[in-house]
């Protein structure tokens, strides 16, 4: 399927995914965060590699994040519920704000979405704030059961001049 | 404020087994900037490294202490790092962080310099209508005074009254050659791929913080649950590790000029099973023989002050940083990877890496919030912090029988059980610190 020809309602179907894990990572819910993905989705922050282009090749270029599984996802969530990393006591909060939601590819079993999100990192105690600037590429696929999982996304940080900490629920 | 001046904030009495720091170093702003002045821009940095520049008019930039720097390799394969700021009005002459570039053009009014800094072009100078005096200027690019490399480590230094690199290095060299020699060609590189970060706090948090074992158990603790769980579950990566023939210890090595190293020997060691080196450790031995390969595997932190620590664990890292402000620090980080390693060593190095260091990483984003908590907690006028006191009651010469191994005499030595945590390590670097605020405050 050609972009010209997306259907409003998949576009919709798309915008209703991205806004479901904006808001399970704003607040918090884990749980329902992860079941978003499927046991092999991959979840790549790419490096950049000069002023213009994000590296390719995790095997053979720095990633800022690359997990090839959703275990490596199912790790950062159990060290922030575990209380032990001082980054999780208190956690910041976040404010997700996505924009310009394209659908790259789509058939009946798969579709790749391309956006923009803009996400407000607030910590409590010092006041500061930060905005992580994201280009997002989602890749879904159709769940055995119904429904759309993600099988793999893609985060290019635009502003990679990173602050002291950056994990999935700033991103 | 007259500052208090440099003796009178480091408490240094080795006959009374008494160290201390006053708090003020971490935020007084009369001392950062003695610092930037007298340290960064006092001394030998290290600025990046020869693979950075592979062929004939390579270039990168970068900073020493708060002046912008363009290194480049000329058409004759000579090193030159220059202040990049064209002569006419003052401008940033390459905005790149990296490239290929024979000649650098100013964007302002158009004078061209070569890649060995020369000035090829004032743009219509003809017509300029200029006194005779200008043709005695110089409109080369300022050279930086110093600059040196040490088996591809490039330093440089804004002072040129300083000692020759080797000898300031020290037997710190001893700790590099550790990691070169892991290459059967004699060289590191960068793994394609910048990662840069702050963090709101002072410089020395994260020289401190390379040093420091005693931190590792109650900061990572999160980390270390993640990785046991790993093992336990047989998906840590761990390669055929053999155990350790020797005692479990924490140790460390003080060198002249302010370096210093802290290395660990572990019989069950999550961090050394792990490290690539694992792969190919029979070539390695067959090359630099059992001690020096043995070593090789152990964790070793160095840091070479003032600006440079290499931490060579389940992979390894190069990290150096610059200072924005007494309470601002922006660092660099990279993967350090090995030329020739094979394609699986360097994939597993990677991986290591990207899953322990950076803001982005299950454990250095913990150093990171640490220093900002130290930052915000130095501002309670609660006289000197107590972290220079672990191994002040050992003999200074404490290691010496491991050091002797590697044919090294450390300037002290400290060593300890597995969680010995000795803070020894930190004097060194502040001894330099001073020696340097006091030699500039006292021009």
């Amino acid at each position: 399927m050609t972009p010209a020809s997306v259907d409003p309602a998949l576009r919709a179907l798309a915008a209703d995914l991205l806004f479901r894990e904006a808001d399970a990572l704003d607040n918090q819910d884990w749980a329902n965060w992860l079941a978003m993905y499927r046991e092999d989705a991959r979840y790549w922050v790419p490096a950049w590699i000069d002023e213009h282009r994000t590296t390719a090749d995790p095997d053979t270029e720095l990633s800022l994040i690359y997990h090839t599984t959703r275990r490596g996802l199912e790790e950062r969530v159990g060290r922030i519920q575990s209380r032990k990393s001082i980054t999780a006591t208190p956690l910041p909060r976040t404010l997700h704000l996505i924009a310009g939601l394209t659908i790259a590819e789509a058939d009946t079993e798969a579709m790749r979405v391309r956006s923009n999100a803009a996400v407000h990192v607030y910590d409590a105690r010092t006041a500061a704030h930060h905005v992580a600037a994201l280009r997002y590429e989602h890749s879904f696929r159709c769940a055995p059961g119904g429904g759309w999982l993600i099988a793999a996304k893609t985060i290019v940080l635009v502003n990679d001049r990173m602050p002291s900490v950056v994990d999935f629920y700033a991103l | 404020m007259t500052p208090k001046n440099a003796d009178a904030l480091i408490d240094d009495r080795p006959q009374d087994k008494v160290f201390g720091v006053d708090r003020s170093v971490f935020t007084d702003e009369a001392v950062f900037q003695d610092e930037l002045r007298l340290i960064f821009e006092g001394t030998w940095v290290f600025v990046g490294l020869e693979t950075q520049l592979p062929r004939p008019h390579s270039f990168f930039t970068t900073h020493i202490g708060r002046q912008p720097v363009l290194v480049m390799r000329d058409g004759e394969d000579k090193i030159g790092a220059f202040l990049n700021t064209c002569r006419h009005r003052g401008l940033i002459l390459c905005p790149f962080r990296r490239g290929d570039q024979k000649f650098h053009t100013c964007r302002y009014h158009g004078w061209t310099y070569d890649s060995s800094g020369r000035n090829a072009l004032v743009t219509d100078r003809q017509v300029g209508q200029y006194t005779p005096r200008f043709a005695q200027l110089d409109h080369d690019l300022v050279r930086v005074p110093r600059l040196a490399g040490y088996r591809g480590l490039l330093f440089a230094s804004l002072n040129p009254d300083v000692p020759d690199l080797e000898e300031h290095l020290d037997e710190a060299r001893t700790f590099i050659d550790l990691v070169l020699d892991q290459s059967p060609v004699g060289q590191v590189e960068f793994v394609p791929g910048d990662v840069t970060y702050t963090f709101q706090g002072n410089w020395k948090l994260q020289f401190e913080n390379g040093l420091d074992f005693y931190h590792f158990q109650s900061t990572h603790s999160a980390y270390l649950d993640i990785v046991a769980k790993r093992f336990a579950e047989g998906t840590a990566g761990a390669l055929s590790a053999e155990p350790e023939q020797e005692a479990p210890v924490q140790g460390s090595f003080n060198f002249r000029h302010g370096h210093a190293v802290n290395w660990s020997i572990k019989n069950t060691d999550n961090a050394s099973g792990r490290k690539p080196l694992r792969l190919e450790v029979d070539a390695v031995r067959a090359r630099v023989g059992a001690t020096r390969a043995k070593w090789m595997l152990r964790q070793r932190n160095l840091t070479i002050f003032p600006n440079l620590q290499i931490i060579d664990v389940q992979s390894m890292q190069l990290r150096t940083w610059r200072p924005l402000a007494v309470g601002v620090t922006e660092i660099t980080s990279h993967c350090l990877g090995i030329v020739g390693e094979s394609a699986e060593a360097r994939r597993l190095r990677i991986r290591n890496y990207e899953d322990f260091f950076n803001p982005t990483g299950l454990a250095s984003s913990d150093d990171n919030l640490m220093f900002e908590y130290c930052q915000d907690g130095y501002a309670a006028e609660a006289g000197p912090t107590q972290g220079y006191e672990r191994g002040l009651a050992s003999r200074p010469d404490g290691a010496a029988d491991y050091a002797a191994e590697l044919g090294i005499s450390p300037v002290e030595s400290a060593v300890g059980e597995l969680f010995f945590g000795g803070e020894m390590n930190f004097l060194p670097g502040y001894r330099e610190w001073r020696r340097l605020l006091s030699r500039g405050r006292n021009r």
